[in-house]
């Protein structure tokens, strides 16, 4: 008779590494995985401290830099977990209305 | 009897006689097309649908013929070849496995004689509870495997190669990372290493580059800008922080790396005039003129919107700036006054995608 029930995401993968034979396979988070190739100013702060020689219009810089995951900016990120979330506005300029926040599945 | 025969001579030349490549652009689109662009024109001649999934196209190779284009799809996971005459999907490599996922982190290259596709990977293995970041490789496809191609060899690469050049010859590949590697493509030994993250320049910081569009084809010279900071003046003082440009001779592997001006602005990526190699165009939100070999910016001008990627055309005369958004600026290489703007039908924005050009 199981006396364990587990009741978050990580206790349920280690239901399943115990059944499947892959305990070793399940660790404690080390570190918050992203998603950001780079860390680099050029977002909210240019190199130079200031706004002046950010991306102009702000659009033009967003799917350059959020597509591939240049900065981690607070955006859904497409190359993984959310890639739909621009699908429907391929142009950050006419179509940023439609973009939508994002929340975690149940 | 002479007329008769010099008659003859010139209809056999005007017959005999190759028709002449034309310069396009190829641009790409999100959230998964190619753009064919006619710049004498003015106008896109073509859309081509890139098969599959895709959030935006990545880095745009196009074959040394002019008839295919190799781009990078599907979250960075997939390259698509496509005709760019009929625009049927010629070639196709996906990277996924059940437990390791693979990503194509920008540089990719075809060789010279068009038969061989290098694609830089970096997987991560994907575990019950955690990733297990993976060395990072070069694999290599015969692209006349078409769809389903496999790699035929994997090379061992160094971390963070972001842009790939060949050199004219094919026989060695060169690689843009922490430094500029030369690369034996059949073996992936470092036949040599150009210092540029760990120069030994006195009184500077490492520079840096960021950087990831090639576009080198027409002059046969890779180039890019980069940043460094001098450590003996104070950082208070304008001249601490310099721009330089360096450049690569393809034909014969000559690295230059001169500075050019106290940093003003930032500049994303470069591009050579074919017809006069110490003149070097880059772009942002500004487009410059550089003498590379005196090291002196020579004019700038104010571009409408920012702009990540340039490429110019054979005769030296025209340079196109794109990326970000939805249109190509065309300007003069003399007066860098704009002469044009090609706007892609549907607005949608080119983000990293690269400029490049096809002769066909």
């Amino acid at each position: 008779m199981k006396h364990l029930k587990p009741i978050n995401k990580k206790a349920t993968l280690v239901e399943q590494a115990v059944d499947g034979g892959r305990i070793e396979e399940v660790v404690a988070m080390q570190t918050v995985v992203g998603c950001a190739a780079t860390l680099d100013p050029g977002w909210e702060v240019d190199p130079f401290g200031s706004v002046a020689a950010l991306c102009a219009p702000m659009e033009a810089d967003l799917y350059g830099c959020s597509d591939p995951c240049w900065w981690p900016a607070q955006v859904p990120d497409t190359i993984n977990t959310y890639p739909d979330w621009n699908a429907k506005a391929p142009s950050a300029q006419n179509d940023w209305r439609v973009l939508q926040s994002v929340f975690p599945k149940k | 009897m002479k007329k008769l025969l010099c008659g003859l001579a010139a209809v056999a030349f005007l017959t005999a006689a190759p028709a002449v490549a034309k310069d396009y652009l190829i641009a790409g689109v999100k959230p998964n097309k190619l753009v064919v662009i006619d710049p004498a024109a003015r106008k896109v001649d073509r859309m081509i649908e890139i098969p599959g999934p895709g959030i935006a196209p990545g880095t745009i190779v196009p074959s040394p013929d002019g008839k295919v284009a190799y781009v990078v799809t599907n979250r960075l996971e997939s390259i698509s070849g496509l005709d760019l005459t009929t625009g049927k999907e010629v070639f196709r490599a996906d990277f996924a496995t059940p437990d390791v996922r693979t990503k194509a982190m920008f540089a990719m290259e075809v060789s010279p004689d068009g038969k061989e596709l290098y694609v830089m990977q970096s997987p991560v293995k994907l575990g019950l509870g955690e990733y297990q970041v993976q060395d990072t490789r070069i694999a290599v496809y015969n692209t006349a495997d078409g769809v389903g191609a496999k790699p035929v060899r994997v090379l061992n690469a160094p971390r963070r190669l972001v842009l790939f050049a060949f050199a004219k010859d094919g026989k060695s590949l060169w690689a843009l990372g922490w430094d500029l590697y030369q690369i034996d493509p059949k073996t992936g030994a470092i036949l040599q290493t150009h210092k540029v993250l760990n120069w030994e320049r006195a009184n500077y910081s490492p520079p840096d580059i960021l950087d990831v569009w090639p576009q080198f084809e027409q002059a046969g010279v890779f180039s890019t800008p980069y940043f460094a900071s001098r450590t003996d003046v104070p950082p208070t003082d304008p001249s601490a922080f310099k721009t330089g440009i360096l450049t690569l001779d393809l034909s014969n592997g000559k690295v230059d790396m001169k500075d050019f001006e106290d940093t003003s602005v930032v500049i994303f990526s470069s591009v050579v005039n074919p017809v006069r190699k110490s003149e070097v165009f880059s772009v942002y939100s500004q487009l410059s003129k550089i003498d590379a070999a005196e090291g002196k910016l020579v004019k700038r001008i104010d571009l409408p919107h920012t702009y990540y990627a340039i490429n110019v055309s054979a005769d030296g005369k025209e340079l196109y700036v794109g990326g970000t958004m939805c249109d190509i600026g065309v300007h003069s290489s003399d007066t860098l006054d704009r002469l044009a703007m090609i706007e892609i039908p549907g607005c949608p924005d080119q983000g990293i995608a690269s400029l490049r050009i096809a002769k066909r």
